[in-house]
């Protein structure tokens, strides 16, 4: 491959290197995260190099069966829709960590927890006064007519100010350092998997994890707990948590039941709620009891059948209503998607700005908006480069990646691009860092993303880690769970 | 607690007491098929269905054709169908399949070490075909399988707090075996009269069936006399399988669940009616009339059969409520 260099081979690494490595390529057109582009293993990967190199390539192997097998009797499951037999299916997972300095992650928690909060502030004025359009930083159309944006939703202030209270950031490392790719501001997933990911590996590479000072991440579900305690309505001390899941047949259930058990709140659909005279109350064998705050793990469009949608059969009626009243809180707030339409995404580094006075720390992905006829121009005629995505979709659906589509698929989307420019976004195809993984000849780069989870209640907080995504097939850019992608855990290190 | 969540403890216990008392009647069933006549196996897998109010495969159990197609091609069938079978929403598998289903909605509430146990046990059977037991020995698979779930009542037992979620598992597991216990009983009765000579197999299998062949050779070594056996069975509170002892941990779990409600009230009021009459009448019957002792106990399965609607309403149906406690 052009540029490609073999780790085995002649020279000052030969000696130290394993099987396992044996055949691993660095390619200096994407950054590496264990190797620089000579080859050797980074400073803060080094120890964790020269480990791996001492145990037999097939012990990895072993280990890795291990932890699939303990995900599968655990029931770590992910589904992918669409698929026949689809539900329940394990997330792969890679067992080689990612590991992160403790320097780089301090600077990824600050930019993340600027853009949070800078974030919550465009909510509150898009909802409320509305200065950022009034100023003309943002165009009006663009929010008010996004179709995340929530009429529901204008005059009603959040508790705290908080409208995102938990956000899923996905982050991206090119050669030219971390950018953000999009917020997850509704219903972000995939910190189950970050904690289920750790528990494997430690479990597995004990006196590995212990040498490595790695800083631990298993009080999550507490920091969640807190989080959210703290954004209980006016007057609450001692308020009654609950989260709210559509249910067993939705993708990311087992997430919903992990973090329910992780902090301690029971896990309600629907139908085990009630709304009397404005509170929201669950059903319990005593009778009804008052919830105060709904960690809710269900789309705007169907937690509320008599304010969003009335066909919505996993919702609770009335829930809007007490919203509205104060007497409960849902976290996020309704109408948070707004401020992650991949649109409005390319305002956020102005938000930043406008709102907090600051140069934005982390930088966005450069991004064309189609409604824009130069911009639609430039996107047709480099379809073959760029990445384009629909602005309603997530999850991977919806998205052309140019240089590896055919030219009819190419053909297909650029008619369906023509018909709604408004609907489309594009990007640069953009060089994913690699991380070793292990394949079937030993370790190979697959590209890796991460997407840390940030929690804001009175304070802002971080658990040090992140559910890092692999994209598992050779080659491939998209690491997104319902894609086929799996995931890896991530050392964040204490020094 | 959340009443879904109850609901599916409750039906977590019914489904896992069903799959396990499947495995022990199918592992009696197949103890059979080592030495007795051919007319015995089919009379006890007459029996079986019959308890299990459900037509065999065919419609019917013949004894009459060569004993070495009955053994081979009718047993396969028969045991394919309470195991195996997708159609038989009562087949052990399909209990465990539900049993985990329900587990998987409420693990939040039950554990990891309850819900991997059952998961386990749930991906042993699902990969599973009668054939794959056949061939080898398929009482040693039943023996395997009723193992795996007394491991999770044992991390239940030993892990589980003390709250309404443990009442519920157990109350589940009670109303289930005091159903499954007359309707054996009455089925036994039926296929093999208790005036019938020579019939001390039968009773011991039943006795077997029921985990009370120790315990009542201990009370009673010199002999299997049908009327005791059956009383032994109906009313002992002592014996774990008996139906008395099954009302008294109803009860004990209806204390530790009911509340204030006027509804819950009543389902303790039924069981205390329920255990009155077996504690009261039943020993003044007939030891003799056989469907005296048969209605007896239609009578006490129809009673449970309303106990879990009674259980259903009380505590798994909860609405909104006026002063005057009107929904």
């Amino acid at each position: 491959m052009p540029g490609g260099r073999q780790l085995d081979g002649s020279g000052e690494q030969a000696s130290a290197r394993s099987r396992l490595f044996a055949n691993y390529e660095v390619r200096p057109e994407f950054y590496d995260e264990m190797f620089d582009d000579d080859g050797a293993p980074r400073a803060h990967c080094r120890k964790l190099y020269e480990t791996l190199n001492r145990m037999p390539a097939e012990d990895i192997a072993a280990m890795q069966e291990l932890a699939e097998r303990s995900f599968l009797h655990q029931g770590i499951t992910f589904a992918v829709y669409g698929e026949e037999g689809a539900q329940e299916r394990i997330i792969p997972i890679d067992f080689l960590p990612r590991l992160i300095a403790a320097a780089e992650w301090d600077f990824i928690e600050r930019g993340l927890k600027q853009r949070l909060k800078a974030l919550n502030l465009f909510l509150a004025d898009v909802y409320g006064p509305g200065r950022i359009l009034s100023d003309g930083v943002a165009p009006v159309d663009l929010v008010r007519g996004c179709p995340q944006y929530r009429i529901e939703m204008r005059g009603v202030e959040a508790p705290h100010g908080v409208y995102v209270a938990l956000c899923g950031t996905d982050l991206v490392r090119t050669n030219e350092g971390f950018k953000v790719l999009e917020d997850n501001l509704r219903v972000p997933s995939g910190v189950s998997y970050m904690l289920a990911n750790r528990r494997a590996l430690k479990g597995s590479l004990r006196g590995v994890f212990r040498r490595h000072h790695v800083r631990g991440i298993g009080h999550y579900g507490q920091l969640l707990r807190k989080t959210l305690e703290e954004l209980a309505p006016h007057g609450v001390s001692d308020p009654c948590i609950v989260l709210l899941t559509p249910g067993v047949h939705n993708a990311a259930f087992y997430e919903h039941m992990f973090l329910a058990q992780e902090m301690g709140v029971e896990l309600v659909q629907g139908s085990d709620l009630v709304v009397h005279k404005g509170f929201v109350h669950m059903r319990t064998t005593a009778g009804l009891k008052r919830v105060d705050v709904i960690y809710r793990r269900i789309d705007d469009d169907f937690i509320d059948p008599l304010a969003f949608r009335a066909d919505s059969q996993i919702g609770a009626p009335g829930l809007f209503y007490a919203y509205r009243l104060g007497n409960v809180t849902l976290a996020n707030a309704p109408g948070t998607g707004v401020a992650d339409d991949k649109s409005v995404y390319a305002y956020v580094p102005e938000m930043i700005r406008y709102y907090l006075g600051e140069e934005p720390l982390l930088a966005n992905v450069e991004t064309h908006l189609c409604r824009d006829p130069e911009a639609l121009a430039f996107t047709l005629d480099n379809l073959d480069k760029l990445v384009v995505k629909m602005v309603g979709e997530s999850g991977g659906y919806g998205m052309l990646v140019g240089p590896h589509a055919t030219p009819e698929e190419r053909n297909d989307y650029a008619r369906e691009l023509r018909k709604n420019p408004s609907n489309f976004i594009a990007q640069p195809t953009l060089d994913l860092s690699v991380s070793p993984c292990l394949s079937e000849g030993g370790a190979a780069p697959r590209h890796v993303d991460l997407r840390p989870f940030v929690l804001r209640g009175r304070k802002t907080r971080l658990a040090p880690g992140a559910f890092c995504r692999v994209a598992l097939t050779p080659g491939s850019l998209v690491v997104n769970s319902s894609q086929g992608g799996g995931g890896k855990d991530l050392w964040v290190l204490s020094e | 607690m959340l009443a879904r969540n109850a609901s599916g403890l409750y039906w977590m216990g019914r489904y896992l007491e069903r799959a396990r008392h499947g495995c022990r009647l199918l592992r009696d069933q197949l103890a059979t098929m080592e030495d007795r006549p051919v007319e015995q196996i089919a009379d006890s897998w007459r029996r079986l269905y019959l308890a299990a109010g459900r037509s065999p495969v065919g419609g019917h159990i013949e004894s009459t054709g060569d004993e070495e197609d009955f053994m081979a091609a009718d047993a396969y069938t028969l045991a394919d169908d309470l195991t195996f079978a997708r159609h038989n929403p009562d087949s052990i598998r399909n209990c465990v399949a539900a049993a985990r289903e329900n587990a998987r909605q409420i693990r939040n509430v039950i554990g990891s070490d309850m819900w991997s146990c059952l998961n386990v046990t749930h991906l042993d059977l699902r990969g599973l075909e009668i054939q794959a037991i056949w061939t080898a020995q398929p009482g040693d698979f039943f023996a395997r399988a009723e193992d795996n779930i007394r491991a999770f009542w044992g991390i239940a037992e030993s892990a589980m707090y003390r709250d309404g979620g443990w009442h519920f598992l157990v109350l589940g597991r009670f109303v289930e075996r005091a159903q499954l216990l007359g309707a054996l009983v009455e089925a036994h009765i039926a296929v093999f009269p208790s005036r019938k000579r020579d019939s001390e197999w039968e009773w011991r299998s039943l006795l077997a069936v029921c985990e009370a062949h120790f315990a009542y050779r201990h009370l009673y070594p010199l002999e299997h006399r049908p009327d005791r056996i059956i009383d032994f069975l109906v009313a002992d509170a002592r014996l774990a399988h008996s139906l008395r002892h099954s009302l008294l941990m109803i009860a004990e779990s209806l204390k530790g669940v009911s509340g204030s409600q006027a509804r819950q009230a009543e389902v303790a009021r039924r069981v205390r009616r329920m255990a009155g009459w077996i504690d009261g009448d039943w020993p003044r019957r007939d030891p003799n009339d056989d469907e005296a002792a048969r209605a007896a106990l239609a009578r006490l399965r129809q009673s449970c059969r309303q106990l879990h609607e009674d259980i259903a309403t009380a505590f798994f149906s909860i609405e909104i409520q006026d002063q005057d406690g009107r929904t």
